[in-house]
């Protein structure tokens, strides 16, 4: 292990130990919240990978959650598996289907691709997500209804177990984070990243892209379909309203909202978008003042995030994570009072 | 014995025949000159070899196995390395990742160990990192090893690209214009690192360039495409005294052949071409009559996120005069001429135009006041037409609508008006360049690098093009590395030295006293020649000389050893690669 390794190792932990206390004392619906924000927050840093990374565009994301979402119900629920088996199948059918969705990649570019994926997206929802041909990998109208569930024979359920769900959830976040931060710093990474700065040069220079891009894929869908695969067990049941079109797009948006490139930028990204709608629905309407009426609805969710990114376009371009990180080291480099660099062309 | 053969080759783009029935061989340890002008082919050769895009028919060959069916990185793993025209540097990583990269990609490392970060990863790193460090400390990169690579200026990009190319201990390097942005003294530098390179790396190269003088210089065998077909072939001097091939390809003997043949070259001087195009009479006519100072730049400083590139730039361009900025790589004349037009802005100093305080105001109100910026690499939107490229320009600028203007000082722009810019060679793309800054009338007229990678007889072209600008009455300031074309057509020179203006001079007197140039170029060159003998070492070929060196920097000496090297290179802040190689010189000279 080098140095490197161990700093993050370390980070991961204290990150761990500080966001596993977070929740705890929450109303239930809080708590709820939490644990949804580490399933986006998984969403996001597939993100990362894929478009941070490797430079390529999907909105598809939601969907290889659901798809492992409705993998690990139907293994607990309908085939009476254990939950650890659920997760396993569930990623492997999110990985399946991250590969198929990688190979039109092979050939398309930024726009194309984009709508390739939003497609796959579109028919995913309408034709096998709420189709009744798919009832033996839904559960029929009704999902899978996933009441009682274990880990390592510790109980996980929804009903009087969230946090410990919430815990597992988050340690496995934690560990894939630090995955991912090494990948960026060691040589596969800088093959992803050559991919994305110029695939002429990454493929002259013995990078095989098509390797490298099912790779990104089948790992980008995999970590999705990791925090898809536990939603059964948050919310007692599976449906495909969390996974529909409109998530996708969601997941993209904030994840370039808070900076697509950086690791960190997925936790934020995941409570931004698993809690603001929820206080807003919450706490959005009531009488200021005692004269006007208000109600800001999850509507008016859809709408800020639109225009925030708009706004983040303009002045915080590597995003909300990314920006704050350059101006914190540009503050560190001012207080170690290190000399501004000077070029000294050869 | 032969390398690479290739036999037949024959490259469509749908109507267009790029390549025709080319033959070629290159035998082992060669260095193999590809020329001819631009659209002949060459580009299209080289991405045919290393597997960019396929060819129509025709066989290659590479070390007696066909490459048919080779994707690009399989050629990669096989010994083909290549560099690229349009610099294709990763820009976002660092120029010490760049060249790591090919080190593993070679090495078919796992993910998953990466992921995990297991000791063997962990070794892998630490070889590929080193062996990068090496080869950067010989190429003189050293400095840059943790700079981004798009910050980089781009003849040092172009330093890196050969530095990645080596990276992967390349059988066979296709160098595509490695002295594109060059200047003389830098150029000649090239030429020896090349020699230097093969003898030590034991590679074979593929070299296309325009610059005669070090093709002629450095290759042991020229090939001549002309319209996607061998024009001629033999060696530099048979080449350089075949009739077809100065007719078809240099037009007339120009600077850089002249420069090319052994003799120490008289400088050599363009003159003005009697019958030059005349420019359209238009607002010009008024322009013409104005007097007096147009630009004047006062202490100005600019540069890039954390980086200080000019500093304390003082310029004056008086109206109709051409002024030319000469100066080494990187000494930061492109940076000067952003600064001025807006599209960086100034940190200090105040840049005056026409009278009015333009520092820091947005590009296209500076381009509205007349001053139009050609910036290198043309910046031109490739899939627009001509026409439609030069419209977008007269309606940008508010001006009426005349392009025959353009077409008629341009009459090849008029012929290609429906084509895609991108599509049109380098010379013709320059034009378009040049047709749209004068279609809006400037008053002020900055070009950047105008004769990268053309072909002379084009160059000299564009340089008569300056000569009919001032004429018309509109001042033109110049970047440029060709600097005999420069000064013959300049009035005035500044040169350029480390990010300052070191001296200001009439162009005739730079002319007579060649001195105060050659100064400015060769003494802040970086001293490369002993660099270049580490260069070939740190790469660690397989049939490099020194063995002991080899295994030093592919780091399989005794832990003690290794341990003792990194302590004193982390003592004296540089790259163990460097120190042990340094230590090797000393054991050497004492035995």
């Amino acid at each position: 292990m080098m140095p490197g390794h161990i700093v993050r190792f370390a980070i991961a932990i204290v990150a761990f130990a500080i966001l596993a206390r977070l929740p705890v004392g929450l109303d239930p619906a809080f708590q709820f919240d939490a644990a949804l924000a580490v399933i986006w927050g998984f969403g996001i840093l597939s993100l990362v990978l894929l478009t941070g990374y490797a430079g390529q565009v999907s909105l598809c994301q939601a969907t290889f959650a659901g798809v492992a979402a409705y993998g690990a119900g139907m293994t607990v629920a309908g085939m009476h598996g254990g939950y650890l088996l659920g997760i396993i199948i569930g990623v492997l059918a999110a990985t399946v289907l991250g590969v198929i969705v990688g190979l039109p990649a092979l050939r398309l570019h930024g726009i194309t691709l984009a709508i390739v994926t939003l497609g796959i997206a579109l028919v995913f929802d309408k034709y096998v997500f709420q189709d009744h041909i798919f009832d033996w990998f839904t559960g029929g109208t009704g999902g899978w209804q996933v009441t009682q569930a274990s880990l390592f024979g510790i109980p996980v359920d929804s009903s009087k177990h969230l946090l410990t769900a919430y815990d597992v959830m988050l340690a496995l976040f934690c560990m894939v984070a630090v995955l991912m931060v090494n990948l960026h710093q060691s040589g596969a990474g800088r093959r992803f990243r050559a991919i994305r700065d110029s695939e002429l040069a990454a493929s002259t220079m013995g990078v095989n892209l098509a390797r490298y891009k099912l790779l990104a894929f089948a790992l980008s869908a995999s970590i999705a379909g990791m925090g898809g695969s536990f939603y059964p067990l948050i919310a007692g049941s599976v449906s495909p309203q969390p996974f529909w079109v409109f998530t996708s797009l969601q997941l993209a948006a904030i994840g370039v909202l808070m900076g697509v490139r950086y690791v960190p930028a997925a936790a934020l990204g995941g409570l931004f978008m698993a809690v603001v709608p929820d206080v807003l629905t919450r706490y959005g309407h009531g009488t200021f003042m005692n004269r006007f009426n208000y109600d800001i609805s999850y509507d008016w969710f859809q709408l800020a995030v639109g225009v925030l990114l708009v706004l983040q376009l303009i002045l915080l371009p590597d995003g909300v994570w990314g920006d704050i990180r350059a101006k914190a080291l540009r503050a560190w480099d001012v207080v170690r009072m290190k000399p501004r660099e000077e070029v000294r062309p050869a | 014995m032969t390398m690479l053969r290739i036999r037949n080759l024959g490259v469509r783009f749908g109507g267009v025949v790029a390549l025709h029935g080319v033959s070629l061989d290159l035998n082992r340890g060669e260095i193999l000159g590809l020329i001819g002008p631009n659209g002949a082919g060459k580009t299209t050769l080289f991405n045919c070899i290393s597997g960019v895009i396929a060819p129509n028919e025709g066989t290659i060959h590479f070390e007696g196995r066909s490459l048919r069916f080779a994707p690009p990185h399989e050629r990669a793993r096989r010994g083909i390395a290549r560099t690229f025209q349009n610099l294709q540097l990763w820009g976002s990583m660092t120029v010490l990742e760049n060249l790591e990269l090919p080190i593993d990609a070679i090495a078919r490392r796992n993910t998953l160990s990466d992921a995990l970060g297991l000791p063997f990863s962990h070794y892998a790193e630490r070889a590929a990192s080193e062996r990068a460090r090496a080869i950067l400390h010989a190429l003189g990169l050293g400095r840059y090893r943790d700079r981004l690579a798009a910050d980089l200026p781009a003849g040092i990009q172009r330093r890196v690209e050969l530095g990645r190319a080596l990276a992967m201990r390349p059988k066979l390097v296709l160098l595509d214009e490695p002295a594109a942005g060059l200047d003389a003294g830098e150029t000649e530098q090239l030429a020896k690192l090349l020699h230097k390179v093969r003898e030590r790396f034991r590679v074979s190269m593929l070299l296309v360039d325009h610059d005669m003088s070090l093709v002629m210089r450095v290759c042991d065998y020229i090939y001549v495409l002309d319209f996607g077909k061998v024009l001629s072939r033999g060696e530099p001097p048979v080449v350089r005294n075949d009739q077809k091939v100065i007719a078809a390809y240099l037009g007339e003997p120009t600077p850089e052949l002249v420069e090319a043949s052994p003799t120490v070259p008289e400088p050599v001087i363009t003159t003005t071409i009697p019958d030059a195009p005349q420019l359209p009479r238009t607002d010009a006519v008024e322009v013409a009559g104005e007097t007096g100072t147009l630009l004047e730049v006062t202490g100005m400083a600019a540069g890039y996120a954390h980086l200080e590139v000019i500093r304390d730039i003082d310029l004056t361009v008086q109206a109709g005069e051409v002024v030319a900025c000469i100066g080494a790589n990187g000494a930061g004349k492109t940076t000067t001429l952003r600064a001025i037009s807006g599209v960086i802005r100034p940190r200090a100093g105040r840049v005056t135009f026409g009278g009015h305080d333009i520092t820091g105001a947005r590009p296209e109100h500076i381009a509205r006041l007349g001053l139009a910026h050609i910036p290198e690499g043309r910046g031109l939107f490739p899939r627009l037409s001509v026409e439609d490229t030069l419209r977008l320009a007269v309606d940008a600028a508010g001006k009426p609508e005349r392009l025959e203007a353009a077409y008629d000082v341009f009459p090849r722009l008029k012929q290609r008006c429906r084509q895609a810019v991108g599509t049109l060679s380098g010379g013709e793309q320059q034009m378009v360049a040049m047709a749209r800054a004068i279609l809006t009338q400037p008053r002020l007229l900055m070009i950047d690098e105008m004769s990268q990678g053309l072909a002379p007889t084009i160059v000299c072209q564009l340089f008569q093009m300056i000569d009919v600008f001032r004429q018309q009455g509109t001042a033109v300031l110049l970047v440029e590395q060709f600097v005999e074309s420069a000064l013959a057509v300049a009035d005035r020179a500044y040169i350029f030295e480390h990010g300052s203006i070191v001296h200001e001079a009439p162009a005739e007197e730079l002319r007579r006293d060649r001195g105060l140039i050659s100064g400015s170029y060769l003494g802040s060159a970086p001293d490369s020649t002993e660099a270049i003998e580490v260069a070939a070492n740190g790469n660690g070929h397989h049939r490099v000389l020194d063995p002991e060196l080899m295994e030093i920097l592919s780091m399989r000496v005794p832990a003690e050893v290794k341990r003792a090297l990194e302590e004193r290179a982390e003592r004296e802040g540089r790259s163990a690669g460097a120190l042990a190689l340094e230590l090797l010189e000393e054991v050497n000279h004492t035995q």
